[in-house]
């Protein structure tokens, strides 16, 4: 799901990084965030709400909240702002968020 | 608008409401509400959202017994189409000096005495209640559990509704500009609408109850007082009871929709009516309330807001008419409980009115007591 | 507490003419940028922009973001704080900010707010579906991060952004299967629509979004007819199989920090929202607070780097700083403003902005003429 061609742009990408989704290793590059990385890599649903409805991001520049994982063991975490990083461990998220 | 109305009542939060609606169902035509923004878009929809039973004077308690039993029903009793979110998770008062705890059980006997069974509960038996409570500092805790929560708005709405329904009106984002007293008697309200001819006008006008009273030419012992409040994201359930510590000054709540609604009393608020917000409380009220529940360290800040309490000098609301100006009737005051008790106000006032039998006696709540100084202070406020 | 002369809120196109503006005028600048990088929302225009060459005519967003950047950088009376996000403006004026897990207080003696926008989203059956995008995410997807948001995409929306992101969308090889719009016309410039239709995209006017269909994900996008007035008409149904459905509806302004301080505030529809009342050089109804760009009323980045420039000049004025060309620096933005807003394409900006205007004298009541 990466562009390879473009004919305006030109994707420098930095290194590539692992990282780990649900337990299961995926890898994505140095400089893009948590959410890029995971749909590159095909995930969609980034959390289900409490009514238990699945969901991804909507605005992709953090404003809009729809975008919450838990990320490291914290919840609500805003992925699509989110720089990825080495050995994140990256979770779906159920419902509210937790903080015990 | 219309032209004239028996019964004009000046604001739409909780108590307008709820006065309009108790008016309505026993018959009065022609109620109009006046509200200048949105339904609870004053102290109403800016308050703590507590309802609570744990009063240190027998009024109060007597108050927010009826309108607690009322919000339990009222759902089906208004035929709100949403839900009030009446959640009774109950409040937990913590003492944090001897002399508070010598208070609390003072408190408790008396609440006994009328029927609300709230009980002292050692900091073990308060730990089993709120695992997370940090007990630091703490004596012992006041719990009973038919307090809890309740959303303004909704419940609001659902009086504003039902008193449609019933036939009174309700004029929003319409601001009254003046009362008309002719001969010691009231004769019409002024809004920027229009003005509206009649002999009955209730001041529901919460913070702004003072402004409204001198456009009666009327004088009132209140005074307005900013208090600011704040809420986290929505987070799992995790504190079932309302936390309030009359020492520290504060309270806090997590509400159904999974947020921490907490705020603290601060005598050094503006007593203006401005409700903007500081960062002074924002400071004050995240050191307080992360040493009282330490998880809300993880928990991040969604919002804060601001709203005003109506303060008289013992605390308790002004209920009744004034002499001088007949027909110029008074529910305000309510020192920061005005929406917990707006069941109580709506019936006893709607009763006052009409000169029926009182349901509670509501006289020595009268403006007179301030001349007499007969004031019994109440010693429970955040 | 950090004491600071102007602080400019956001670095987008507004908030980086704002600062390099002031900065000319000896002005010491702080500017706050919750991203990691400057530019805002230009780092994804891959499109050259219009105007006149004073607004970068004919050079790509995201090119013209970075001369922008080099720009402040090159001042050193400005201060960029990065990855820094501004909690609350007070009524002291102080400003909370937090900036990688620190809380910072700063106290400016003037402010230019320039949060910009939110994409708006649109009501219908299962619109929180995974797949269900707003244009400027897909765009950020697309042109940032390179990466296909995915392989079917019904865009919704035939203003500006819609077309445009339509067309990038192809340019990365995305297919589009239609474009929607409820309204009886193209909102966005024709030599924009003209382009994507001679692409083979059919732009479908009155037509909206009936429901999304998926389980996990968007898989396919009903879309029906409204007749004249704006109802569906039973019976125009048609299922599109796509993967993504973007959302280009609109924007509205990014108001809170505004609402927080008292800022009045008015609802101007063809501004996108709640709106501050503000005069023609910007200052809102509080004294030395200015606004700039998308956050003062939804327009082009065009329009959001004069308006800049113009705040940036007008806070300078209200510091104190005396600019020996400050009337015909303001004369050029204000006609730069007025080129951009005219003709027919500028019609809905003008009639919003004559409801958020409001006289130098009525902005500004402390000082008097």
């Amino acid at each position: 799901m990466r562009i390879e061609d473009h004919p305006v742009l030109e994707f420098k990408r930095g290194k590539k990084i692992s990282f780990t989704y649900n337990g299961e290793k995926v890898e994505g590059y140095e400089g893009e965030t948590i959410a890029a990385a995971l749909h590159a890599a095909g995930v969609q649903v980034l959390s289900y709400s409490d009514r238990h409805r699945p969901r991804g991001f909507y605005c992709a520049i953090g404003n809009c909240s729809s975008c919450f994982m838990e990320v490291n063991g914290e919840s609500n975490v805003k992925v699509c702002i989110e720089p990825l990083q080495e050995g994140m461990d990256v979770k779906t998220q159920k419902g509210k968020g937790e903080i015990v | 608008m219309v032209k004239t109305a028996e019964v004009v009542i000046i604001g739409g939060g909780i108590s307008g409401c709820a006065i309009a609606y108790n008016l309505a169902k026993k018959g009065v035509k022609d109620v109009v509400v006046i509200e200048k923004g949105y339904l609870a878009s004053g102290a109403t929809g800016s308050c703590g959202a507590g309802i609570r039973q744990q009063w240190g004077t027998e009024m109060n308690c007597k108050i927010a017994k009826m309108s607690c039993e009322f919000f339990e029903t009222a759902n089906e009793e208004l035929q709100y189409d949403g839900d009030i979110e009446f959640k009774q998770g109950g409040y937990l008062l913590l003492a944090s000096t001897d002399k508070e705890h010598e208070q609390f059980k003072k408190n408790v006997e008396l609440q006994n005495s009328l029927g609300i069974h709230s009980r002292m509960l050692n900091l073990d038996e308060a730990k089993k209640i709120v695992p997370h409570l940090n007990t630091e500092g703490l004596v012992s805790t006041a719990f009973y559990e038919k307090d809890g929560h309740l959303n303004p708005f909704h419940a609001t709405e659902a009086y504003g509704k039902a008193a449609e329904r019933l036939g009174a009106k309700i004029y929003k984002y319409t601001e009254v500009t003046g009362i008309e007293v002719e001969n010691g008697r009231v004769k019409k309200v002024k809004t920027d609408k229009g003005d509206i001819e009649t002999k009955v006008v209730v001041n529901a006008a919460g913070g702004h109850s003072q402004v409204i009273a001198e456009m009666a030419g009327v004088d009132i012992p209140v005074y307005s007082e900013r208090h600011q409040i704040l809420v986290t994201e929505p987070l799992e359930p995790l504190l079932e009871p309302m936390l309030m510590s009359f020492s520290l000054n504060i309270y806090c709540q997590q509400v159904p929709h999974g947020g921490f609604i907490m705020g603290r009393g601060d005598d050094t608020e503006p007593r203006d009516l401005r409700v903007t917000s500081s960062w002074q409380f924002l400071d004050e009220m995240i050191k307080t309330a992360t040493r009282v529940l330490p998880p809300l360290k993880k928990a991040r800040l969604l919002r804060q807001w601001a709203g005003l309490y109506n303060m008289t000098p013992d605390r308790q609301p002004i209920y009744g008419k004034v002499d001088e100006v007949e027909g110029f009737y008074l529910a305000v005051g309510f020192s920061g409980h005005g929406f917990m008790f707006g069941p109580a106000t709506g019936l006893l006032m709607a009763e006052y009115i009409l000169g029926e039998e009182p349901t509670i006696n509501i006289d020595m709540l009268g403006l007179k007591r301030f001349e007499s100084g007969d004031l019994i202070l109440e010693p429970s406020v955040v | 507490m950090k004491n600071v002369e102007l602080l400019v809120i956001g670095g987008g196109p507004a908030g980086l003419c704002a600062a390099i503006s002031a900065a000319e005028a000896g002005v010491d600048v702080l500017l706050a940028e919750r991203d990691e990088w400057l530019g805002g929302q230009l780092v994804k225009q891959t499109h050259m922009f219009f105007g006149s060459e004073k607004q970068h005519a004919s050079v790509r967003g995201v090119d013209i973001g970075k001369l922008l950047v080099k720009k402040v950088e090159e001042y050193k009376n400005v201060e960029v704080m990065k990855n820094a996000t501004v909690l609350g403006l007070y009524e002291d004026r102080v400003v909370t900010i937090q900036q990688d897990g620190n809380y910072v207080k700063v106290n400016p003696k003037s402010v230019i707010i320039t949060t910009g926008a939110s994409e708006k989203t649109l009501v219908f059956p299962n619109n929180d579906l995974p797949g269900v995008y707003g244009a400027g995410a897909v765009q950020t997807l697309m042109n940032v991060y390179g990466v296909k948001p995915g392989n079917k995409v019904l865009m919704v929306g035939a203003g500006n952004i819609g077309l445009i992101v339509s067309y990038q969308l192809m340019q990365a090889g995305v297919d589009v299967e239609a474009i929607v719009d409820a309204s009886p016309n193209i909102g966005g410039y024709l030599v924009h629509a003209s382009k994507i239709r001679r692409m083979g995209v059919p732009i479908l006017t009155r037509h909206t979004v009936k429901e999304a269909i998926g389980k996990e994900a968007l898989e396919a996008a009903v879309i029906w007819e409204l007749d004249d007035k704006w109802q569906p008409i039973p019976g125009s149904e048609q299922k599109l199989d796509v993967d993504v459905m973007c959302i280009s509806v609109g924007l509205t302004p990014l108001s809170e920090l505004l609402w927080q301080i008292g800022c009045k505030m008015e609802f101007v529809g063809e501004l996108g929202g709640f709106v501050p009342t503000r005069s023609d050089k910007l200052q809102t109804s509080l004294d030395g607070i200015f606004v700039a760009g998308d956050v003062a009323g939804v327009e082009e980045a065009s329009s959001a780097m004069v308006e800049g420039s113009l705040a940036g000049l007008s806070a300078s004025s209200y510091l104190g700083y005396k600019i020996d060309v400050v009337k015909e620096l303001e004369r050029d933005y204000l006609n730069q403003l007025n080129d951009l807003r005219s003709g027919p394409v500028g019609e809905k900006i003008r009639q919003g902005l004559a409801k958020a205007l409001i006289s130098e004298q009525a902005a500004n009541p402390g000082q008097g003429s």
